[in-house]
């Protein structure tokens, strides 16, 4: 089967996820996509499978126009998706998941046997030892991933795409789901692999396609063609404005914030750093690394297990966020604005002032609107926060707005350590700009910024120092030079190197950490 | 409707220039819309049924309206306070009699005079409205159920300690103050009730733990992360709710003058009834005080009403489930709008 995509485009709000693409996978082909987070890699494949309609532009099958509704349409046009979300069901077992649309039937009842027997020869393709009547939820994060594979194999679809299917299984198992990829490529069928990993892209597909801010940066090469270091130049390609974030002198500076060894209850381990005053640190890494968490458990989120870390040369043990804010100065920015960082319905000054209510109350615990006044208003102006009012609803106000208001917020609160998570996600390219300089900004003031971001423009325009983290562990730290060229090259091959280290030597280490 | 509405707010200004008086009269025109319409709604009601009936606003009938307008009143906050959290709270009804019947026992039993026994019984409402909290805060169970399982454990102990029997030689200054009116018709009943109204109003909007309620309540996430110790502020509410529903409690004993095991079993109806009229949303992070006082008086407009046209207390039922029904979709299609409005589309 032969799926050509022609010219599609797709928007969110605020974010153009897809520009123009046009993409031709071929019978009998492995067919890489590659690109950085939210290059455009996911909508893609959701338009192709269904779950999203493009703007614009066509899907031909075969030549024909396609025009899917539902996820439905394209699996009966031949289609098949393993996506990155798992779309299982806890409770049933892996037979009745494998098979779930079209349970075999005998006089109108589900024909149990069959089930397993069906379910079982796609699974032995992969992993004969999974049970096919052990219910999923008892099932590991990779024996998941497994079903989720053997699914999509059932459906016996010309055309099978593959969502980093390989990211949280053992090299092992991704040696088998190599070999079946190879055997249907041998029976004419064209497959899609989306992956990270370029040892992986390098030794199992034909050709490749890079998608680089929703645009095709390099189309259908033959991978022999490509070298790794062509492949990673089109990831990460350069233009846009840089911010200006002036001249940096941290020599001499005090230590703020240090960790030794940290082990947390989420699976991090022997994390050690030391973030100084007015310095910007970052920590990149690829979605699922573990820097969310670590944040997390920084302040007093998720429980430290092991190791020690200082404030201001002092050890802590952080018990909950309050007492990180109040007693320890530190504020956290989530990337996830509207389920964790801001209370869309309230105003602004509620969201600004949220963090001072106790230090403004009077002795009976009054808070007058004119305390709350006089300390949101200067900080409005010095943001250049566009909103009608400080009454406005947040929930009306821009992305890059609303990142404003979280950093009102903080700076309100008196923060010296702001923990700032994916700072720009969702916020167009002139107002990231923006933003930058404001972060930048802020360290000139003497606030010290842990900068957690997947975007590497972002990361080595801001950044220090880079801390890389892979897999709930740091595996490389870098003195950033502001170059992007060698710094990307440098960041990129920690990660890619960390995958070969961590599945080498641990080979149980990434299934402990997401478990 | 649009994205670009939501990214490009229009007109821009910063605060600086900006004229802040559209946006807060805005959201005042809104909620006080919602207010007006209830009272039209109540005016009605009492236009109609004085013209069916004059002995409607006879000094004795206002009387009786203004002693359970107080109580529905209490009530009503008992519940809406747990709402601002984004919870609920069914053992009311159960709180409420256990303060009721430890009132009566400290004042039959023990002779303790009705103030001591007073604050015994509002502190013992508090106690048991604290203990709900802590458990839905510990174990992280929905309000829905912990509350569901205190409301049947209090009435429980409450019937096995008290063998349901009625204390009706209450000190007589109890009832006397049931009976005291000002003016014609207000009972002091009343008067309480609009106090508490008015605490309310400045812990919501002028405190620092009321706003953190709303916070938490919105958004609980957000809030904690914030620095608010959401756990704590949940337990507060829930504390709060206690208190008020033994007061609710105690206002009956005040009204019956005898402390009975059949009370609070009616209330549940009410309770949610009167913020939700009034515009609280049952999602949590916004209240209207004076909306629950309106909700209420609703309410008990129609108990009273239906009495006084002598319909049967069959109907009264019928009419309140009627009633909470209609005020759920409003309050579904409210939350909808607010949703539309804040977002600017979906």
């Amino acid at each position: 089967m032969r799926l050509t995509v022609e010219d599609i485009g797709k928007s969110f709000p605020g974010v153009t996820a897809l520009d123009g693409v046009s993409f031709e996978i071929r019978p009998g082909e492995i067919h890489a996509l590659m690109g950085e987070n939210g290059a455009g890699k996911s909508t893609l494949i959701k338009i192709i499978t269904g779950l999203y309609r493009p703007d614009r532009g066509r899907l031909l099958v075969d030549g024909v126009p396609a025009d899917f509704h539902s996820p439905r349409d394209a699996i009966a046009a031949g289609i098949s998706a393993v996506h990155q979300e798992r779309n299982l069901i806890p409770r049933f077992t892996v037979g009745e998941n494998i098979l779930l649309e079209r349970l075999p039937r005998r006089h109108g009842l589900v024909d149990y046997g069959r089930v397993h027997r069906e379910a079982r020869r796609f699974l032995d393709m992969i992993d004969p030892s999974i049970d096919t009547r052990t219910e999923v939820r008892r099932l590991s994060v990779a024996q998941m991933q497994i079903v989720e594979i053997a699914k999509a194999l059932s459906l016996e679809a010309g055309v099978l795409l593959l969502d980093e299917p390989t990211a949280s299984i053992t090299g092992h198992e991704a040696d088998a789901l190599f070999a079946v990829l190879r055997r249907l490529k041998a029976e004419g069928k064209a497959i899609v692999f989306v992956s990270h990993k370029l040892e992986e892209v390098t030794a199992i597909s034909d050709r490749v396609t890079v998608l680089r801010d929703g645009k095709v940066a390099a189309a259908g090469e033959p991978i022999a063609s490509m070298s790794r270091g062509r492949i990673v130049s089109a990831m990460i390609g350069r233009e846009e404005r840089v911010a200006e974030i002036g001249e940096r002198d941290l020599r001499d500076r005090t230590a703020v914030l240090e960790a030794r060894g940290v082990a947390t209850a989420l699976g991090h381990r022997d994390i050690g750093f030391t973030l100084r005053k007015g310095e910007i640190l970052g920590l990149y890494g690829l979605v699922g690394a573990g820097r969310t968490e670590l944040a997390r458990a920084l302040i007093g989120d998720v429980r430290i297990t092991a190791g020690e870390v200082r404030v201001n040369g002092r050890p802590v043990a952080i018990a909950s966020v309050p007492e990180a804010i109040r007693r320890h100065r530190i504020g956290y920015i989530s990337e996830d604005r509207k389920a964790e960082g801001l209370i869309l319905a309230h105003p602004v000054r509620s969201n600004v002032a949220i963090t001072v209510w106790r230090r403004i109350a009077s002795a009976l615990g009054l808070v007058g609107r004119g305390a709350e006044r006089r300390i949101v208003e200067p900080l409005v102006r010095k943001l250049d926060l566009k909103t009608p009012s400080i009454e406005q609803g947040v929930g009306k106000l821009s992305g890059g707005n609303q990142q404003k208001v979280s950093i009102a917020k903080w700076l309100a609160a008196g923060v010296e350590i702001l923990i700032i998570d994916e700072p720009t996600v969702g916020i167009d390219i002139k107002t990231k700009t923006a933003i930058h300089e404001l972060i930048a900004e802020i360290t000139r003031d003497g606030v010290s910024v842990l900068l957690i971001s997947s975007d590497m423009p972002e990361m080595i325009t801001l950044a220090d120092r880079i801390l890389v983290m892979r897999d709930f562990a740091l595996v490389g730290e870098i003195e950033n030079s502001r170059r992007y060229e060698p710094m990307s090259r440098r960041i990129m091959s920690f990660i890619h190197q960390g995958a070969e280290g961590a599945a080498e030597n641990e080979p149980n280490g990434p299934e402990a950490a997401h478990g | 409707m649009t994205a670009t509405e939501t990214l490009n707010p229009d007109p821009v200004m910063t605060v600086a220039d900006a004229n802040e008086a559209p946006a807060r009269r805005g959201a005042f025109l809104a909620e006080s819309g919602n207010l007006i319409g209830l009272a039209a709604i109540v005016l009605i009601f009492w236009v109609v049924l004085t013209s069916l009936r004059p002995g409607f606003i006879s000094n004795f009938n206002l009387f009786t309206l203004s002693r359970s307008l107080a109580i529905d009143i209490v009530i009503g906050f008992s519940t809406m306070v747990v709402l601002a959290t984004g919870g609920m709270n069914l053992a009311i009804g159960s709180i409420g009699v256990c303060a009721v019947m430890a009132a009566g026992f400290l004042m039959q039993g023990l002779g303790l005079p009705p103030l001591v026994a007073f604050a015994a019984a509002l502190a013992l409402g508090a106690a048991l409205g604290w203990l709900n909290g802590f458990a839905i805060v510990r174990s992280g169970v929905n309000s829905f159920i912990i509350t569901l399982a205190s409301a049947s454990l209090y009435l429980g102990a409450m019937l096995i300690l008290s063998k349901a029997v009625t204390f009706n030689e209450l000190p007589a200054a109890v009832a006397d103050f049931g009976k005291l009116r000002f003016g014609g018709f207000v009972s002091p009943l009343l008067i309480i009730a609009l106090a508490i109204g008015a605490a309310l109003i400045v812990l919501f909007r002028f405190t620092a733990l009321g706003r953190e309620i709303l916070a938490a309540g919105a958004n609980p996430r957000a809030a904690e992360l914030s620095g608010v110790p959401v756990g704590r502020v949940v337990i507060i509410a829930h504390t709060l709710s206690g208190a008020l529903a033994g007061a609710a409690g105690l206002m009956l004993v005040a009204r019956l003058g005898a402390a009975m095991p059949s009370i609070g079993q009616d209330w549940l109806l009410p309770s949610f009834l009167a913020p939700v009229l009034g515009g609280t949303l049952l999602s949590g992070g916004a209240v209207s005080v004076i909306g629950t006082m309106l909700g209420a008086l609703l309410v008990t407009t129609i108990r009273s009403g239906l009495l006084v046209m002598q319909v049967g207390n069959f109907w009264l039922q019928l009419f309140l489930g009627v009633i909470l029904l209609a005020a759920v979709m409003l309050d579904r299609y409210r939350g909808k709008v607010a949703e539309r409005r804040s977002l600017g589309r979906r």
